[in-house]
């Protein structure tokens, strides 16, 4: 069993006199794919969102309870977000890359957080984060080029090593694959269990066969609350709770 | 919360598969019972309708497989769902097995002389019958996901052992009284035999029964009686 690496206890976050997570306790493991799962509305990605204090920029958002990586309170108001953000990186849904060239959206980072002072420095830091994604062989001719010439599939490896770009130490997927066919769908899984070697992971996911696929621990939320929590072959073949049963089997009214 | 698919289809295709393995079961349960009357009653005229009951078993069984392949592929089943679909694959496999077996011992009954002593047959009568009772009883905790039955059925092969051992006595000690006995005693033999093996395969069932309820494996060796050494 790896060591955890974020742990969160009796977290609760509101959206105004909307209650969206309550008292959620879940462990992360180090160097480890934790799947997210349950019906649209269900608290995962606000869970994620915790990580990296992404509902800090929504006004009403307020968050109470604890959730620690490695041990130091994420919550802490003295705590430096940027610096956050740059351990904890996130890929979102939809392939998001800045309209800038290849080159550029993975050296922004790096930059803005002093890494990577010479230009080879940079070429390096580019080169080694397209290679992780497995994008460099096909990008390599072309770093000029902007972005989102690239196909939905490239642009979500593209964001995946703007997110490396900076050595993070987890990684957040918010449906990561949602918007991408099969292939480029198996390329994202192909990469994520490489990259497991050396980051923590957490996927939220609607696809049942994903988790399964990607994950060794899976987390079911439900109207806020993680109803089961366990390793993803248990969870899958045979779950604990009947509410997670209904759900995986496609029994929910 | 309701228990049903939300995909109705979903629903009444894992309906359909219980249904079809249900059905093979009770062919299954027949088929061994008038191959158990053939050769006690030595009742020669009944062969023909139990091999071609075994035909029927073959084709539930292909009829069942490709339920299962089009449920793998159509709905990539998860959890209860999964265990469902591949335990009606094990028991349909089993139950394949136990028609086979079946039908060699109606073809046994061809060279049996008609005026077999009853004592001899007493034996294996006892063990038909509690072989038909174990696969009866194996089918109902199926039909009713009932783990503590299964797990009964699956202690009590031990019995099955053990009457295979008295029953195997019986006829050995038959055959030993007079050479003229050899032939059709040794076709009793493999019919006392596949009576043992058709309750392995029960055996097999009750596991998989056990598998299908609590999503875990009974744990240990399974109970052995005695055992005529091959």
């Amino acid at each position: 069993m790896n060591n955890i690496k974020i742990k969160s206890k009796n977290l609760n976050v509101y959206y105004g006199d909307k209650q969206a997570l309550f008292d959620v306790n879940l462990d992360l493991n180090e160097k480890e794919v934790t799947a997210l799962i349950g019906p649209s509305g269900c608290g995962k990605s606000t869970f994620i969102r915790c990580i990296n204090r992404m509902n800090d920029v929504i006004d009403i958002c307020k968050v109470t309870g604890n959730i620690e990586m490695d041990g130091m309170n994420i919550n802490d108001k003295d705590l430096d977000v940027v610096s956050l953000r740059e351990r904890v990186g996130m890929v979102f849904q939809k392939p998001n890359p800045f309209p800038k060239s290849i080159y550029d959206n993975i050296s922004y980072g790096p930059k803005i957080h002093g890494k990577g002072e010479t230009k080879s420095e940079l070429d390096q830091i580019v080169e080694n984060s397209l290679k992780k994604s497995a994008l460099w062989e096909e990008v390599k001719d072309r770093l000029d080029e902007p972005g989102t010439s690239l196909s939905g599939g490239q642009q979500q490896r593209l964001c995946i090593a703007r997110a490396i770009s900076v050595n993070p130490e987890v990684i957040l997927m918010d449906e990561p694959c949602s918007a991408l066919d099969p292939i480029a769908t198996a390329k994202i899984e192909e990469l994520i269990d490489e990259l497991k070697k050396t980051y923590t992971i957490v996927i939220v996911t609607h696809s049942m066969a994903q988790a399964v696929r990607v994950s060794q621990k899976t987390g079911f939320f439900h109207l806020g609350k993680l109803i089961e929590v366990g390793k993803t072959e248990k969870i899958f073949k045979n779950p604990d709770n009947k509410m997670t049963q209904d759900y995986i089997t496609g029994r929910f009214g | 919360m309701s228990n049903e698919h939300t995909v109705k289809s979903y629903e009444e295709e894992l309906q359909f598969l219980k249904d079809s393995l249900i059905k093979m079961g009770s062919l299954t349960e027949s088929q061994l019972s008038d191959a158990m009357d053939a050769v006690i009653k030595v009742d020669k005229d009944s062969i023909d309708k139990i091999i071609k009951s075994d035909e029927e078993i073959n084709k539930f069984r292909s009829k069942i497989d490709t339920q299962i392949m089009n449920l793998l592929v159509k709905r990539a089943p998860m959890a209860i769902d999964l265990r469902e679909t591949i335990s009606s694959l094990k028991i349909s496999q089993d139950l394949e097995r136990i028609g086979d077996l079946s039908k060699s011992n109606a073809k046994k009954v061809k060279p049996l002389p008609l005026d077999l002593p009853d004592e001899l047959l007493g034996n294996l009568k006892r063990l038909g019958e509690l072989v038909m009772k174990q696969l009866n009883d194996v089918l109902d905790s199926y039909v009713n996901k009932n783990f503590d039955k299964a797990k009964e059925v699956w202690e009590k092969d031990e019995q099955v052992d053990d009457l295979t051992y008295i029953a195997m006595e019986s006829v050995i000690d038959f055959l030993s009284k007079d050479k003229k006995n050899l032939d059709f005693s040794t076709h009793l033999i493999f019919a006392t035999k596949n009576l043992e093996r058709a309750g392995d395969h029960i055996t097999n069932i009750a596991e998989t029964v056990c598998y299908l309820v609590k999503g875990e494996y009974l744990k240990g060796s399974r109970p052995k009686g005695k055992v005529i050494q091959d």
